[in-house]
């Protein structure tokens, strides 16, 4: 009897997260419409600063050892809003890529191509860098290894910004 | 009433499924989604092979029984085609997602599995005989899980990435997901009664099936939504915008 409840509540749930998640497919196209508004500013530099190596050493052997782990625990769940944001911002300009993706211009397409595969590989490391950011502050010590994040942002913006040379769009690389 | 009921709910989600397959044709979706046309065209033949025992002699004896349970073994082997066939459509647009998108079904396809194996063994029997312990204990709910979580990580997937479905692919997989999700309930309830074919989980069932029909009827139909952005609509003064940019990127 426990089991079929079980079951029972657990396929309610599936049905429950299933609809939620149908729900979503497909909209906004406000972000299409209005993209500046969607795309939030990031400082590459100050995130690079933030999971700096040097910087977290160099905080370690000037601060006594209780105040090094609550600043270090400070700048990572910085470091994790900056990859949030970028995050987010990558997928405004997936949204924007998928679009122009079906653009008649050849040049278009292809850097909106380039825009979207970039833009995934984006939010697939972000994914593995907040893991690793939460998993760096229980664990304070531990090495971080997130600057591929940040390479990989500039390098979408870099792209954002040809695509926008060939059609001006809405000031979407001035928001980046 | 309720004959009547059970009649149309067993008759009528066949014969849409007929004109959802006679879309397909006619439009040569049955080429890019070959599994479904195949699982449609089955579970037409499968209605028409059980509705003719249903009318002879054997009514829903034990050879009707039989049938069935064979034909669901079918149905739900082809399902997982199904499932595969649009992981493999859903991946294919982008390279960058291909491995994690390999990764994603392998990894879910083994947890799942333990699961499932694990509440199998560890559910007792209520004096069902071989045949339904077998089809609906192990196999009809092992299934369910499986095919239940795929889909939800297929959609939870999607949804992190922001990609965008395709309508008739979207369709198939939120009909089946829904049908799914409510057998792994009722197979449950089947196999805590022990008895085969309680009336309010047959109904529940197979009005399911006719709303997860009615679904890829209407995502057939639908139009496909095409992004409305127009980059050639954009207004000439956000030129000055983008130099500022360049220059920007340029010095870093």
């Amino acid at each position: 009897m426990t089991i079929t409840l079980i079951l029972i509540c657990v396929a309610f749930l599936a049905l429950v997260l299933l609809v939620t998640l149908a729900k979503g497919h497909g909209s906004s196209p406000e972000v299409l419409e209005n993209p500046t508004e969607h795309i939030r500013s990031v400082d590459v530099e100050a995130f690079r600063n933030l999971i700096d190596p040097e910087e977290e050493e160099f905080l370690r052997a000037s601060l006594p050892a209780p105040e090094f782990r609550r600043i270090q625990r400070e700048r990572l769940r910085a470091a994790v809003d900056y990859v949030s944001v970028a995050a987010q911002n990558a997928t405004v300009l997936l949204r924007i890529g998928e679009a122009a993706r079906q653009s008649p211009h050849p040049a278009t397409a292809e850097a909106a191509e380039v825009l979207v595969e970039n833009a995934i590989r984006l939010r697939l490391y972000a994914f593995q860098a907040v893991a690793r950011l939460y998993l760096a502050m229980i664990l304070p010590g531990a090495r971080v290894s997130v600057v591929r994040v940040a390479e990989r942002y500039e390098q979408m913006t870099r792209q954002v910004v040809m695509l926008g040379l060939q059609y001006p769009t809405r000031g979407v690389s001035a928001a980046l | 009433m309720t004959p009547v009921l059970y009649y149309y709910l067993w008759v009528a989600p066949h014969l849409v499924l007929g004109v959802v397959l006679f879309v397909m044709v006619r439009r040569g979706l049955h080429r890019q989604f070959p599994m479904f046309s195949l699982y449609a065209t089955w579970e037409i033949l499968q209605f028409v092979l059980l509705f003719t025992i249903h009318l002879s002699h054997v009514h829903f004896g034990e050879g009707y029984l039989r049938a069935y349970s064979v034909g669901l073994v079918l149905s739900t082997g082809i399902r997982f085609g199904v499932i595969h066939e649009l992981f493999r459509h859903f991946f294919h647009r982008y390279p960058a997602l291909s491995g994690p998108g390999r990764f994603l079904f392998r990894m879910v396809t083994v947890v799942l599995l333990l699961v499932a194996v694990g509440l199998a063994v560890a559910s007792p029997s209520n004096g069902a005989d071989f045949l339904l312990r077998t089809t609906y204990g192990f196999l009809d709910r092992t299934a369910s899980i499986l095919q239940c979580g795929l889909l939800i990580a297929l959609f939870l997937f999607s949804r992190y990435f922001a990609l965008p479905w395709r309508s008739i692919a979207f369709g198939i997989a939120l009909g089946l997901g829904i049908f799914a999700s409510v057998e792994l309930a009722t197979s449950a309830v089947w196999l805590h009664l022990g008895a085969f074919g309680n009336v309010f989980v047959n109904l529940l069932t197979m009005g399911t099936y006719h709303c997860s029909v009615l679904i890829w009827m209407f995502y057939l139909l639908a139009p496909e939504r095409e992004p409305r952005y127009t980059l050639k609509t954009l207004p000439g003064h956000d030129l000055e915008i983008w130099n500022r940019e360049l220059q920007r990127l340029l010095q870093q």
